[in-house]
């Protein structure tokens, strides 16, 4: 009955939209509040990716894309304001925040509109079985913890005995990670020191760098955001930490933290599943038809940096899926039921970066009714001291043992909030 | 004109005493109630039920909470988040080790938790007063927060720290959790601050009220006249903290429906706070003429815009919101120190002497 009502309201929603010929993919924004600096570039790589689409070619599928910011200023309880004040029209929700993600994730089985968390979010939300309407692809944070491990091995060989500090915010996100941590730490017979971070104590981490120089910690591995990046990198520099020995999640790889300590930051390593490659056709095109012609807000220095890149690679992957949908189903005005499917059956390949022009800006990979993550590897970046370079092949998490631990978290997830859909159609494995 | 007194005549002291002594108000509240209980579910949105309506009656409710403290008791406290979070947690935790609790009594009863942890925190009002016993519900604050992110326990043993609130049906009728119906969540708070207003509205005009009033006015004099302060400010501290409780539990399972340690720091306390100052201390109208200055007016500003068409970027909206809403404030409070209550007693007392100015 649920389904047929909304079915009603989604073709109600097709007739009126046939007027406007347009699909509203709306964007839970923060370019204001405390974390608007690493906000602003990764909202203008969004928008501009698809104001390129729309003026190059049309739209996608001869509709234009009405791609609508909500701003949250990062807070909870704008996000999900936002989220009610756009749910009627949306095909997608993009939440752009652990917290908001949390919040909207048991409302989609309900309103039954995708969440699309690029590389951020939950990271059990994998599992597709249990998590039928949310999506964080191309990364989890548990594939990203296992690759820094992995990367930090293949450079340094065995990890037996070595001492591993994690500095993370004390907050869902930063916490999100350590399970996958732990017990790898006693598979491999590290020493792993967490160190949390509060909310308050971002910006005056001295407390926290004064232990890891107590400590001596062999590596640091930093699952941090916003203004703790920047605490983080410049009290490394002052306590003299080797700089080479220091790793951060791809959401610790903005420009701008690292142009605070500059050459001295020099060795300074974070994984990404997104690079920035000025040569890419891509680039050539956003000049020509959205920076030349006005219609972006970004400027020349943002442009290089991988948190802007990063925004355009999260849009191509919204706007593949909204091109799977389209030609699965036959029509270009898709329900969120459609773009479900669409975003569960991506392929990106090299072949297809290349029809796209993004060659190098993101690893291949596919998902699936039951991967709903893709797992797409990445490539550790190292700051050289001016802009992050590209310094390791495509590093590919251990995915056996995280989709194992995806699959219990998953399922005391649904336990815990019963009674819980289950997709038993999604071959497991598959 | 529409407040005419003339003709009302009383004839007994009851009749003076009366909660409604003059016959428009009673009307004036009865229409506002039909609103809210009839009018307004039947033709309110989803948008307006989880944005509007429904926060607007938990931040009234945790606002009158410290009201009582603050406004009735005189008793100065930074620490109304994390009461209201010892509220959530509470309820968390009874829902969860006790599936077969009905949702509304485990939320009438997380209120009691707060009360037991108020009363703890309140104990050194008895020796220091005003700014200083300000700091020690500042420390409350700080303390609770840490707590609720230490103790695994409190959240059970969440990977992520936060608290997620289960699906929760009362006489087939699912009221909290992802699957709860707005319209469900709303008649629920609506009932549950109804009679927590009835009560706190007769609580402070009664004998403990009183007692409150006297101690928040002068203390020593309330001393000598034959108030015990300590009863007087730890039934402050301990009811206050229970309608603090109460609003921190549906806070988060009738609205929210998740909630991370963070969100009852400091910045949710200063907004309860900013409620009852702007509302007016020492009223029982003023917390929700507060609430929907605070809570609801920023989310309407938002539509604003592209109501009227105009386009401009939900980030200017947002920066021009925080603009308005801070000139707001300044400007009631200059128009009127005492508060939106006291505004409103104003325009009352004029409308019943119109046309005469005295």
């Amino acid at each position: 009955m649920k389904r047929l009502t909304t079915l009603a309201a989604a073709a109600a929603l097709l007739a009126t939209g046939a007027v406007a010929q347009e699909l509203y993919a709306p964007n839970l924004a923060y370019r204001t509040g405390p974390f608007a600096a690493t906000g602003i570039p990764l909202m203008n790589g969004q928008a501009d990716y698809f104001t390129l689409l729309n003026e190059r070619d049309g739209g996608i599928g001869g509709v234009k894309i009405n791609f609508d910011e909500c701003e949250t200023g990062y807070s909870t309880e704008q996000g999900v304001e936002c989220y009610e004040k756009t749910k009627a029209r949306a095909i997608v929700t993009q939440p752009w925040s652990t917290g908001i993600t949390l919040q909207v994730l048991p409302k989609t089985n309900v309103d039954e509109i995708p969440i699309l968390a690029p590389g951020y979010g939950f990271s059990p939300m994998a599992d597709g079985r249990v998590f039928q309407w949310a999506f964080n692809i191309p990364s989890s944070y548990w594939d990203g913890a296992s690759m820094i491990l992995n990367y930090i091995e293949q450079e340094d060989g065995d990890l037996e005995g070595k001492k591993v500090a994690f500095l993370h915010l004390d907050h869902p996100f930063g916490k999100e990670p350590l399970p996958f941590m732990e017990a790898k730490a006693e598979e491999k017979g590290f020493e792993l020191l967490p160190i949390p971070v509060g909310l308050k104590e971002m910006q005056n981490q001295s407390a926290q760098w004064l232990q890891i120089r107590r400590e001596r910690p062999d590596y640091v591995v930093m699952w941090g955001w916003g203004a703790m990046n920047a605490g983080a990198i410049t009290e490394a520099v002052k306590t003299r930490y080797p700089m080479e020995n220091f790793y951060g999640v791809w959401w610790a790889s903005h420009d701008a933290d690292l142009n605070l300590v500059g050459e001295d930051g020099a060795g300074y390593k974070a994984i990404s599943w997104s690079y920035p490659n000025l040569e890419a056709p891509l680039i050539a095109d956003l000049k020509e038809h959205v920076i030349d012609a006005g219609l972006s807000q970004t400027n020349e220095e943002e442009m290089q940096g991988v948190f802007y890149n990063r925004g355009l690679v999260i849009s191509m992957i919204l706007a593949e899926g909204i091109r799977a949908a389209q030609e699965e189903f036959g029509e270009a005005e898709i329900t969120p039921t459609q773009l479900r499917w669409g975003l569960e059956n991506l392929e990106i390949t090299d072949a297809r970066l290349e029809e796209l022009g993004m060659t190098g800006m993101v690893p291949p990979f596919s998902t699936s009714c039951a991967d709903h993550t893709g797992h797409s590897g990445g490539w550790m970046l190292e700051w050289d001291g001016e802009q992050f370079q590209k310094v390791s092949d495509h590093l590919m998490p251990e995915t056996e043992v995280i989709s194992a631990l995806e699959k219990q978290a998953a399922q005391e997830y649904a336990d815990s909030n019963a009674p819980w859909p289950v997709n038993e159609e999604c071959n497991v494995g598959g | 004109m529409l407040y005419r007194t003339a003709g009302q005549f009383k004839t007994s002291y009851q009749a003076d005493q009366a909660l409604f002594p003059v016959r428009q108000d009673a009307i004036l509240l009865g229409v506002i109630l039909i609103f809210a209980w009839v009018v307004l579910p039947m033709t309110a949105s989803e948008f307006a039920f989880q944005t509007m309506l429904i926060p607007v009656l938990i931040y009234a409710l945790a606002a009158m909470g410290l009201n009582i403290l603050t406004g009735y008791a005189g008793q100065l406290s930074l620490g109304t988040g994390a009461f209201m979070g010892v509220g959530a947690y509470a309820c968390y935790k009874m829902v969860t080790l006790m599936p077969w609790m009905n949702p509304v009594v485990a939320i009438l009863l997380a209120g009691v938790f707060s009360a037991g942890v108020g009363v703890a925190f309140g104990i050194p009002s008895l020796r220091i007063k005003g700014f200083y016993l300000a700091i020690a519900t500042l420390a409350a604050q700080f303390f609770l927060v840490w707590l609720f992110e230490k103790w695994a326990w409190l959240y059970n043993y969440n990977a992520s720290g936060a608290i997620q609130v289960p699906n929760l049906d009362m006489f087939g009728l699912w009221v909290s959790g992802p699957q709860a119906a707005s319209v469900t969540q709303y008649y629920l708070v609506l009932g549950v601050v109804t009679l927590m207003t009835l009560l706190c509205i007769n609580l402070t005009r009664g004998n403990l009220g009183r007692t409150w009033k006297a101690t928040r006015d002068m203390d020593i004099a309330a001393e000598l006249i034959g108030i015990n302060l300590m009863k007087s400010k730890l039934t402050a501290f301990a009811i206050s903290s229970y309608v603090v409780g109460v609003a921190g539990a549906m806070y988060v399972f009738m609205w929210k429906g998740a909630a991370e340690p963070n969100v009852f720091d400091i910045p949710l306390s200063f907004q309860v706070l900013f409620i009852a100052i702007i509302g007016g201390l020492g009223s029982i109208l003023g917390n929700f003429l507060g609430a929907i200055l605070i809570v609801g007016l920023p989310v309407a500003l938002n539509l604003l815009p592209n109501a009227l068409g105009i386009p401009i970027s939900s980030a200017t909206v947002e920066h021009l919101n925080v603009m308005i809403v801070g000139a707001l404030i300044i400007f009631f409070l200059i128009i009127e120190p005492h508060g939106l209550a006291r505004l409103w007693a104003l325009i009352r007392e004029k409308l019943i002497v119109w046309p005469f100015p005295y």
